[in-house]
């Protein structure tokens, strides 16, 4: 190290050199060089650099810390305020600021070690045997009628359930079936229960087991593999609801139906009663309306119909027909009287002629017919008669019988 | 199909419905003669009567269910306070 020297042989420092001999005495210490520490985390900075500033802290101290993006891109949790940590890394100091801070490579959850690590034992064991498979996760009804919850019946996320389920679906038939939903036993408890409600209540539309938020030890009945086994059997369809939308459980994965939270679980279970109402009247008004729309038209249709067919109706020709034979028979009558005319006044004619030819009207005027008797025929001829002969005269109203004392004959005819 | 054959008693109520959404469908689609729109008319309000039935079909109950011996069980209401807080009855 420089060191200036001076009148008074004291020892002056300047700020960079004194700063990179404390940082001397940090790299060197055996224990800074290499140390694991836990605390809870504070004042969590995820940097858009990608770089996390955080403190870490417990009751009486805290320690600025950096953890760099190289290294916690390693970390499978995700660091927040409050969460207790166990850091490995390196004490130095950030010459610039004259800071000591603990440069953070490897985090992980406080007391997670060994649970994690059985956590995912058993998840990789359960899964390699199939019960994960989305093959046999049964179909939950669309309107269940009877469900049950597996909680404690006295936390929060009972009365979550319950107050979501009512509000979404009241009339329905809620079964709560108390359990203890952490520490030992728990994990017994619920898978008993499992087994207990597929043996008495078959019927059941599905069963909610569950708990609020808590620790991941809180939690743990949740992953036990005597729970896991007694969801896999069972017949009835089981909903995981187990803390908050982050933590997983085995019970989430081989579940039917994984909730984020207990009141996610009865939002997703639950229909909204009045909505799916709605929709059945809207399609019932549809029905509706459509039929009598159809109604209307095929009235319509048979109007127009009616019509047509009066307009083609047979009779309208009978009516034609009737009015033509009218006429016809006009016409007849009228050429018939017309012909009768013409007869009568023909014979009217005839008689007249024939009147004026008959012989007895001749007589009349003062003629007379001579009949040459025995024989009575008509004299038209002087030659038929000799003096002598007997004749008849007739005249208008009688006749005169005569002899014929003598005849002369017309030397002028006329 | 008979609209009021024996078999559709048990129909599930996601069939009911989608047999109605199905029979609107048809309907508005048109085309159809006055006895094939009663028809489905009637089939349609028969299957809505299902879907109103079915989802008033239970009653509003909230209980707690007590195991006992012998596969054995009862069970009592179940209430919850005002201030949301649970109470066993």
């Amino acid at each position: 190290m420089q060191v200036n020297p001076s009148p008074s042989n004291e020892k002056i420092f300047t700020v960079t050199s004194v700063t990179q001999y404390i940082q001397k005495l940090f790299s060197s210490d055996p224990i800074l060089h290499k140390v694991t520490i836990t605390g809870e985390i504070s004042n969590f900075i995820f940097h858009s650099s990608g770089h996390m500033y955080f403190v870490l802290k417990d009751e009486q101290a805290q320690i600025k810390c950096v953890m760099f993006r190289g290294s916690n891109l390693g970390i499978d949790f995700k660091p927040a305020d409050g969460l207790s940590v166990k850091a490995k890394g390196e004490i130095r100091v950030y010459e610039r600021r004259g800071e000591y801070q603990f440069y953070v490579t490897q985090m992980t959850e406080a007391g997670k070690g060994s649970l994690f690590a059985a956590f995912e034992a058993l998840k990789e064991k359960l899964k390699t045997e199939g019960l994960f498979r989305s093959e046999i996760k049964k179909t939950l009804p669309e309107i269940p009628h009877k469900i049950a919850v597996i909680t404690s019946p006295t936390g929060a996320a009972i009365r979550d359930i319950i107050s979501i389920t009512l509000r979404r679906f009241p009339n329905i038939h809620i079964l709560v079936v108390p359990a203890l939903v952490q520490g030992e036993g728990a994990a017994q408890q619920i898978a008993e229960n499992i087994a207990f409600l597929n043996e008495v209540l078959p019927e059941l539309d599905f069963i909610i087991i569950g708990r609020g938020g808590g620790s991941i030890e809180e939690l743990w009945a949740f992953n036990e593999e005597i729970l896991a086994r007694a969801i896999y059997a069972s017949k009835i369809p089981i909903v995981s609801a187990v803390g908050h939308e982050t933590d997983f459980t085995i019970s989430d994965f081989v579940s039917d139906l994984r909730a984020p939270t207990p009141s996610g679980a009865a939002e997703m279970t639950i229909p909204d009663k009045e909505s799916i109402v709605k929709h059945i009247l809207l399609l019932r008004g549809k029905l509706n309306r459509i039929v009598l729309h159809i109604f209307a038209l095929k009235e319509q249709e048979y109007a127009s119909l009616n019509d047509n067919l009066k307009y083609q109706s047979p009779k309208n020709k009978i009516l034609q027909h009737m009015q033509t034979i009218d006429d016809l028979n006009n016409r007849l009558r009228l050429n018939i009287k017309h012909i009768l005319n013409l007869y009568e006044n023909r014979l009217k004619n005839f008689r007249d002629k024939l009147t004026t030819l008959n012989p007895k009207s001749v007589l009349s005027r003062g003629y007379s017919i001579c009949l040459k008797i025995p024989e009575r025929i008509v004299i038209k001829n002087i030659n038929q008669i000799e003096e002598g002969n007997k004749i008849s005269v007739i005249v208008q109203n009688g006749s005169i019988s005569a002899d014929v004392s003598g005849k002369g004959e017309n030397k002028n005819e006329c | 199909m008979s609209a009021k054959s024996k078999k559709d008693e048990g129909i599930s109520f996601e069939d009911s419905l989608k047999k109605l959404e199905e029979i609107v469908e048809q309907l508005e689609k048109g085309e159809l003669n006055l006895d094939e729109a009663l028809k489905l008319y009637e089939e349609g309000m028969y299957f809505s009567d299902r879907c109103l039935e079915k989802l008033n079909e239970t009653k509003q109950k909230v209980e707690k269910l007590t195991k006992e011996a012998d596969k054995k069980y009862h069970t009592e209401p179940f209430t919850m306070k005002g201030n949301g807080e649970v109470v066993e009855e």
